[in-house]
């Protein structure tokens, strides 16, 4: 049984998808739920910009659960980046609702993205940590340190890619095997 | 949108040469004092509430001077702001990569400079606190894409003394990369600031990176995707939103 947050939530991002940020009142999503304005005026106390956050929010972590699928299974630290990578940068490209809400009202989505990505990164870290210390750390290097800004440079790849094509894996696999990782695992038989 | 223009000479080329001109020359001692006349405007009140009369009395000049030196009014002053900036970021950085001895010294030296400068620059702070939205549109996907372009462009030349110019300008872009990171989230460990810890950065993670990238392109190693195969499905053991957010700071 989904509770009346996650709902509420849900048909918010519902109504952004269907009209964009602007446009989508408490009114449209209290009816796009079936719920009174007063119950989502009651679970958001903040209005709108809560409800708002609240949605990036969810679509954020939604984004993120379907790159956890995807990567699960992964045997390696170099399987389970570069997977990720490939995958987040894709359905990056493919999200429409990101992609029309960013051509459309960047400047109401960026800060509450900016927000996420700073929980976000804590996410990846966490993930990338155990499979950072079952590879073997560099002598000196700080799991911690090295987990995050690992986590940084996914982040920072997957949204902006540069001068790599990261829709080749080879070139995912340069990126992270050599640029990304050299200086954190030991080299040698990776498996 | 105000933003890095790809037709301003001096950052396209991407050598060291003097800021960007283009426009009024002859009003230039007025450009320049408008320019700087509007940082201060903007970082006391931000875009919001900075207007052109704002800016005249700031410059300590008339209205009409203002409009004379920018005829396109406050978006075209604003525009200027930031190319301006960007020019005397770059040119700091082109000092102090120029002097680099070795390559470790350009990174440190680099990273540190763009850094402090992006730190303590007191209109970008303004902004940044209460205005987010208009520094974020200029960092989000494809923005940030052509920061990277015009951000490495100009400081690939210097590193090339040690790599190939397109080593160099991968390495340019990676290390933007991390200055813009660490400058937007910042990292409770990490002060790319402090020299020990830029020159712990660089060594740590950057400078393997970079010889590992070097050894790779001259010898054929073999490296096969992990990305083209498909392994079999496990267990789910999806986290829940709050592990997944946890919001730790680092």
């Amino acid at each position: 049984m989904v509770d009346a947050r996650q709902r509420i939530v849900e048909a918010s991002y519902a109504c952004v998808a269907r009209r964009g940020m602007a446009k989508t009142t408490v009114e449209d999503v209290a009816r796009e739920a079936g719920l009174s304005r007063a119950t989502v005026y009651r679970t958001f106390p903040g209005g709108r910009d809560e409800l708002i956050d609240a949605t990036v929010s969810w679509a954020v972590f939604d984004f993120f659960a379907k790159l956890y699928d995807r990567i699960q299974g992964a045997s390696s630290l170099e399987e389970v980046m570069e997977r990720g990578i490939s995958f987040a940068y894709r359905s990056i490209l493919d999200h429409e609702v990101l992609q029309r809400v960013m051509q459309t009202e960047p400047d109401k989505l960026l800060p509450a993205l900016t927000v996420e990505s700073n929980r976000i990164r804590g996410g990846i870290a966490d993930v990338l940590a155990p499979y950072l210390m079952d590879r073997g750390l560099v002598a000196g290097v700080d799991p911690g340190e090295a987990a995050d800004f690992l986590a940084r440079m996914v982040l920072s790849y997957i949204s902006a890619p540069g001068r790599w094509d990261l829709e080749d894996p080879e070139q995912v696999a340069r990126l992270v095997r050599f640029e990304l990782l050299a200086g954190v695992v030991v080299p040698g038989v990776s498996r | 949108m105000v933003g890095v223009d790809d037709t301003v000479p001096f950052l396209a080329s991407g050598s060291p040469e003097a800021p960007a001109s283009g426009g009024d020359m002859d009003q230039s001692p007025h450009r320049v004092r408008i320019i700087d006349g509007t940082l201060a405007c903007l970082a006391r009140h931000g875009t919001a509430k900075t207007t052109v009369d704002d800016i005249a009395r700031e410059s300590g000049v008339s209205r009409a001077t203002v409009y004379r030196a920018f005829p396109g009014g406050r978006d075209e002053i604003l525009g200027a702001v930031v190319d301006t900036e960007m020019a005397r970021l770059f040119s700091a950085l082109g000092v102090r990569l120029g002097n680099a001895a070795d390559l470790t010294t350009a990174l440190v030296g680099g990273i540190i400079e763009a850094s402090t400068r992006l730190r303590d620059h007191a209109a970008l702070h303004f902004l940044v606190e209460h205005e987010p939205g208009i520094i974020l549109g200029h960092l989000a996907f494809d923005e940030s894409d052509r920061l990277l372009v015009t951000a490495s462009k100009f400081t690939a030349p210097f590193l090339a003394r040690w790599m190939s110019p397109d080593e160099a300008e991968r390495v340019a872009e990676w290390a933007t990369r991390i200055v813009l990171s660490y400058a937007v989230s910042p990292s409770s460990r990490l002060d790319l600031c402090n020299e020990a810890d830029a020159t712990r950065l660089v060594a740590t993670f950057m400078l393997p990176g970079i010889r590992a990238l070097q050894s790779f392109a001259s010898g054929p190693i073999d490296i096969t995707p992990y990305s083209t195969y498909t392994a079999a499905p496990k267990p789910d053991t999806r986290p829940t939103h709050r592990q997944l957010a946890r919001g730790t700071p680092t």
